[in-house]
């Protein structure tokens, strides 16, 4: 389908996928290549399954049918080597929680932690290994945040909040980054700086897959885009795919799709996919 | 086999007696009015008690608190009864068969949740109110009342020294748990999608989770009994996550909560001679209403006064 992009190594390739909310379908007969050291954006209404897509590829949720690999493994493999990063929308974190934005980036340190010797593991932060403590901190300064490492994350303003989680996926040092809308209800300098942020990395050779609705940045910054609704509706090039006819089309489709019933996630879930 | 179950058995009893030792160093420190009432044997064995469940219920408090679980936390608790009952007929550890009814009903509830229109809420009031009415059932067929209300109401202070044993060897696995587990525990109560991403297994952490908790509600049965350990299960943790911002800090306000609301609560309930469960769930309560009104940030007396400040 998208064959200018088929001589590339594929980062995640997902093939027939479906996915459902209890026994509302909401992804269906997926197949997408993610091109490895491109950045991508995912485009679509809301309701379209683009959030979705990301829960089922950090394995948050169980897809109903279908394959995800990436970098030509099951994707389970990358998840627990901690290639994969996540950057979750702002409404999905609880910011009351007691911890500090330096916590929370370290955060990020987890599943590499799972390598050190067993004493490191066993000790409280101030023995973690320096490399973890360096990745933070480097993190921190590539979101201009060091300066607050100590506050409590609830303090934090709205654009703040997103360079936290910016910051978290960072100290990962994942091949992989998949973010969930980067750019939604953030000040001007802190988009500004966020772009910045996501076009370094994707210079360093990383694979960048956002979800976004900011058409201008994504028509000047991104290399491939991907249109979602429930189908994949369109694979290409920024130029071909967020043409006025596209987005046009994709937005009738949407209008298709508000006549079925759609269902919500349950705000406090107490099954463990779902946190 | 035998002799190593003796030789563990000899050196939980050592263990047990020097930290009642430990305890009374400190309680023979106070003046005698307090400390006199402690110089039973008895007394002994259900200050230690009150300790090790006041530590470790506020230990997990603050997971219940963060995560939601407060409504989980009652369900299990009640969910437990069949278990016990049904694991004193046939001569199991009561902790087996409370497990067992424990997990199952959170298992039923995941399962009306996801599979129905029915909400969480709905799902567990129904399952847990089914499992708490086997429990009844059961027990009224097989054992005296009296028995009955021990279990749901607890009586501290008659704990026998094989139930002291039981919360003692409870409350180290689950502190072992949760410092093996910190991280995962902390992430998955933080942001559990973040904990999937990371390649962390977040059903066993999900379900080791509710193990630790049956394991605590199994542990404080005889203490605060099924009824009233949810509140041991929810107070701690509330009040400290009024008072701080930090994660550790929250576990050791919660923990002190715990412990301090244990003690003080026996020991009211001996001098005024009323129902132990009762008095430490109310001493508990009395800590939250100070923290209320009292905390720097979140109290509502300074709040008060920064907004007359400000106008």
């Amino acid at each position: 389908m998208n064959t200018d992009m088929s001589h590339q190594v594929a980062a995640i390739e997902v093939q027939g996928l479906y996915a459902a909310y209890q026994r509302q379908t909401v992804l269906e007969n997926i197949h997408l290549t993610f091109p490895a050291g491109k950045w991508t954006a995912i485009v679509g209404p809301n309701g379209a399954g683009k959030s979705t897509l990301f829960h089922v590829l950090t394995g948050s949720m169980k897809a109903l049918r279908g394959s995800i690999s990436a970098f030509g493994e099951p994707i389970v493999k990358l998840r627990r080597a901690g290639q994969i990063a996540y950057m979750a929308q702002r409404e999905a974190i609880e910011w009351d929680f007691p911890v500090s934005v330096w916590d929370t980036v370290m955060g990020g340190r987890y599943g590499h932690m799972r390598d050190d010797v067993l004493w490191r593991r066993l000790l409280p932060a101030r023995w973690h290994h320096v490399r973890h403590t360096e990745a933070v901190e480097k993190a921190l300064i590539a979101v201009d945040m060091l300066a607050h490492a100590e506050r409590p994350i609830g303090a934090l303003s709205g654009g703040q909040k997103k360079r936290v989680l910016l910051a978290r996926a960072l100290a990962q040092q994942a091949s992989i980054l998949l973010l969930d809308e980067p750019l939604a209800g953030v000040d001007p300098p802190s988009e500004k700086l966020i772009l910045a942020v996501l076009r370094r990395e994707r210079e360093a050779g990383k694979t960048v897959i956002m979800v976004t609705h900011d058409m201008p940045g994504a028509r000047r910054y991104v290399d491939h885009v991907v249109l979602i609704n429930r189908f994949v509706r369109g694979t290409g090039t920024p130029e071909d795919m967020l043409s006025e006819t596209k987005l046009a089309e994709l937005a009738v489709s949407s209008i298709e799709q508000t006549t079925t019933d759609r269902q919500t996630v349950p705000a406090a879930s107490f099954s463990p996919e779902q946190g | 086999m035998v002799d190593s179950m003796l030789i563990i058995e000899s050196f939980s009893d050592a263990l047990v007696s020097g930290l009642i030792a430990a305890l009374m160093t400190v309680v023979n420190l106070l003046p005698s009015s307090v400390s006199d009432a402690f110089q039973y044997a008895f007394m002994q064995r259900a200050l230690l008690t009150s300790v090790l469940v006041g530590a470790i219920c506020g230990m997990l408090s603050c997971y219940v608190v963060l995560k939601r679980w407060s409504l989980l936390g009652d369900a299990i608790s009640h969910a437990v009864l069949p278990g016990v009952a049904i694991a004193y007929l046939l001569g199991w550890p009561f902790f087996v068969g409370a497990f067992i009814t424990g997990a199952l009903t959170s298992v039923g509830i995941g399962a009306i949740e996801r599979n129905t229109r029915i909400k969480s809420d709905a799902a567990m009031g129904l399952m847990f109110t089914a499992s708490f009415a086997l429990g009844v059932v059961i027990i009224s067929k097989l054992a005296s009342s009296t028995h009955l209300m021990h279990i749901l109401f607890g009586n501290v202070l008659g704990v026998k020294h094989s139930a002291l044993m039981l919360t003692f060897v409870a409350s180290i696995i689950a502190i072992l748990a949760v410092w093996l587990a910190y991280r995962p525990l902390l992430l998955y109560a933080f942001d559990p999608q973040q904990a999937q991403a990371l390649g962390f297994n977040t059903q066993i952490i999900h379900y080791g989770l509710i193990l630790l908790l049956t394991l605590t509600i199994v542990a404080s049965l005889e203490t605060v009994g099924i009824i009233l350990v949810v509140a041991m299960l929810i107070t701690p943790g509330a009040t400290a996550h009024l008072l701080t911002d930090r994660f550790k800090v929250m576990l050791f306000i919660s923990v002190s909560v715990g412990v301090c609301s244990a003690v003080i609560g026996l020991w009211l309930s001996v001098v005024f001679n009323v129902a132990s469960g009762g008095a430490i769930v109310l001493v508990a309560f009395g800590f939250f209403i100070m923290a209320l009104l009292f905390s720097p940030r979140q109290g509502l007396i300074l709040q008060q006064w920064r907004r007359r400040k400000m106008g």
